[in-house]
């Protein structure tokens, strides 16, 4: 309270990144570019995790028949990889992402919206 | 009538559940989007009731069965679909929070025009989807409980019909959340019993040795109600309604009525289908044919694409409240569908061991419906066998029904341009009744199309959501370049060019080689085409949406500044 009644008495009142967002001036606009980047970075860098993941799995397939002659659990590698781990893989790494692009709105959230 | 009777069950329950949410649906939003108000299990089990079609659940088996295990890329890239949702428009879509495609393709790029061509797609993506649904529907009621197949399209499309004009989106939230349990313990307790009850995968060697599929101790009976054209594989000797024949190894003959053929004799297989040894079978990646690298990564990149693009899938993404629970919701939804999609796989494997007469019939994709009974005979398997076809009902009813909102929505918002002005009880009253119209077309189509194969309307039409929806909202979103002259460029190079591929195969059947394969599945081809027109002409566009910053600022804001008003303003 004390800071308010000090700013509204001397200079005018302090604006919040936050204020510039709402009005998308330049300025504004440098802060959300920022998020935009951070979070299309983070989309290409899990997806760069799944393909690197799963995407390789044919190429590797391919390039290694041999793996064919791996059983395990009576079953041919190549085939008892594709029908199961495949999938908890493919939500361990949407976990990974969720809680990184939470993470980042809330940093964007913190940043903006400070007063200091 | 254990089967029957089940069925009945699931689409009784079905419209219960649909009409219980009725006296929730009381505004037009509790129509189109259920308020944006339903919890994120509530929201992903519905998400994946709907996504689980006719194609999952009988198709991935009975392609397996068929084609071998190269088939199981494909649910690996139906559930992976969801990944590329959730890195690039779950959350940014619902903060923007338009209520359909089109609607987000009007405010992003300020032009109605955008809008109309956005809304011819999801009709195109939308009724191609619904008429193997309805197919599926008509052949499944017609094998268990022997009705004619026209029966089964009008039964499934009417109570969808009814139950989306009674109850809407909210309605549906709850019947498609059911919809998504009776189908997963429909696939998951069938398989997990039977490969008890049968003690693993039996007959090994024809799974991944090398041997063909045999008939098996006490001989193979198929009957045969038409004339089937099959291939022998190696020679055999066999009886036709009692009179004793023999083949040569690579002989192709005509038979009908009761087949039978001795324990261990090679079981001959129809026309289209090719006769496999163990190994080749189990081969998930070959140098070339069906399972070629073109071929599997073009499917991997049609699935993984198309998702997004799917127009009941993404109106569901309004129902949550902002866009973190739009992420977490993506996130459950790749839970469910794991788990959902380790089954399939079982009954594709079990059938090629214990019902290779499908092979005889032609008739692979039943093998989900006919494999209990063959492996567990007595009143187990046809207990599981009910299971199974309740589960095949649910399919065919939740992405129809889902589907069937997303027609009526884009009809009576989109095409019928509706005002917020419009008193509510007059959208209501549009939404209803487009909800019957949207049914009948697709119902008419399904009733004619009977000799079309269900797997390749599917892939066309995820091929046609990677190659249009995908690129609008990858570059809409990420992209503040983005013009409204690019974005049609794009959707109509894209959308011919997997049309192309995908009807040239359907007129001319298969071409071998790299080009049929890219014929077959053309999004490899289609997507890449579809971006780069849409960069081209976006570039060269000298006319700028309106208020770009305003639009990527409601898209990519989070929630709790105080912000989301201003998509208005744009």
């Amino acid at each position: 309270m004390k800071v308010i009644e000090v700013e509204a008495a001397g200079a005018p009142p302090r604006r919040t990144p936050r204020d510039e967002l709402a009005e998308t001036t330049p300025h504004g606009d440098i802060y959300l570019d920022r998020l935009i980047r951070r979070q299309l970075r983070l989309a290409l860098l899990a997806l760069a995790a799944f393909g690197g993941l799963v995407g390789s799995l044919p190429l590797l397939f391919l390039l290694f028949p041999s793996l064919e002659g791996l059983h395990l659990l009576g079953i041919p590698a190549p085939v008892l990889v594709l029908a199961l781990p495949i999938f908890p893989g493919i939500v361990a790494i949407g976990l990974l992402y969720q809680r990184r692009a939470d993470a980042l709105d809330d940093a964007f959230r913190d940043l903006v919206s400070d007063d200091a | 009538m254990i089967v029957a009777g089940a069925v009945l069950a699931v689409m009784l329950g079905a419209f219960g559940v649909g009409v219980w949410g009725v006296r929730l649906a009381r505004t037009t939003s509790d129509l189109y989007v259920a308020s944006r108000a339903v919890s994120s299990w509530w929201n992903a089990a519905a998400i994946s009731g709907e996504y689980l079609s006719a194609a999952s659940f009988l198709g991935i088996a009975g392609l397996e069965m068929k084609l071998g295990a190269s088939v199981l890329w494909l649910p690996v890239g139906f559930a992976a679909g969801y990944l590329a949702l959730l890195f690039f428009v779950a959350a940014p879509l619902r903060r923007f929070g338009s209520y359909t495609i089109p609607d987000f393709a009007e405010a992003r790029l300020s032009s109605p025009r955008v809008r109309i061509v956005a809304a011819g797609v999801v009709l195109t993506i939308g009724g191609f989807y619904l008429v193997p649904q309805l197919k599926g529907a008509g052949l499944t009621l017609g094998s268990v409980a022997g009705t004619p197949y026209w029966v089964g399209v009008v039964a499934v499309g009417a109570v969808v019909a009814l139950t989306v004009a009674l109850g809407g989106m909210r309605g549906v939230t709850y019947v498609q959340a059911y919809q998504y349990w009776v189908k997963t313990f429909g696939i998951a307790l069938p398989a997990c019993l039977l490969l008890i009850y049968v003690g693993g995968l039996p007959e090994r060697s024809a799974l991944f040795g090398r041997e063909l599929p045999r008939a098996p101790e006490g001989g193979l009976v198929v009957k045969l109600d038409s004339p089937q054209r099959v291939e022998f594989p190696e020679a055999a000797r066999f009886t036709v309604d009692g009179r004793p024949e023999r083949a040569s190894a690579g002989e192709e003959r005509t038979l009908s009525g009761r087949v039978v053929l001795p324990a261990g004799a090679t079981v001959p297989v129809s026309e289209g289908t090719e006769a496999q040894r163990g190994g080749d079978w189990s081969r998930p990646v070959e140098r070339s044919g069906p399972a070629s690298p073109v071929f599997v990564y073009s499917l991997l990149l049609a699935t993984f694409l198309g998702t997004m693009g799917l127009p009941h899938i993404l109106v569901r993404f309004y129902t949550n409240p902002d866009g973190r629970a739009a992420r977490s919701t993506t996130v459950r939804v790749l839970g469910l569908l794991g788990i959902f999609y380790l089954f399939p796989a079982v009954y594709g494997a079990l059938g090629r061991a214990l019902t290779p007469e499908l092979y005889v019939k032609g008739a692979t994709d039943a093998v989900v419906l006919e494999l209990p009974k063959a492996a567990w005979p007595g009143l187990g398997g046809e207990i599981l066998a009910a299971l199974t076809a309740a589960g095949a009902f649910a399919a065919f009813m939740s992405t129809a029904s889902g589907l069937l909102v997303s027609i009526s929505g884009t009809l009576s918002h989109d095409v019928r341009r509706s005002s917020p002005a419009d008193p509510p009880a007059l959208r209501m009253g549009r939404f209803r009744r487009a909800a019957l119209a949207g049914m009948v077309v697709p119902a008419t189509l399904a009733l004619f199309a009977r000799g079309l194969d269900i797997s390749v309307l599917v892939g066309w039409a995820f091929a046609l959501a990677a190659s249009t929806f995908c690129p609008l909202f990858l570059l809409g979103i990420w992209w503040r370049g983005l013009t409204a002259r690019g974005a049609m460029a794009g959707m109509a190079t894209g959308g011919t060019l997997a049309s192309i591929g995908i009807f040239t195969t359907l007129v001319a059947g298969p071409v071998d080689g790299t080009l049929g394969a890219l014929l077959a599945q053309p999004a490899a081809v289609s997507v890449p085409c579809a971006f780069v027109a849409m960069i081209g002409a976006s570039v060269t566009d000298p006319e700028r949406p309106r208020n770009t910053e305003a639009t990527m600022l409601a898209l990519h804001a989070p929630e709790g500044l105080g912000l989301e008003g201003l998509r208005s303003r744009a």
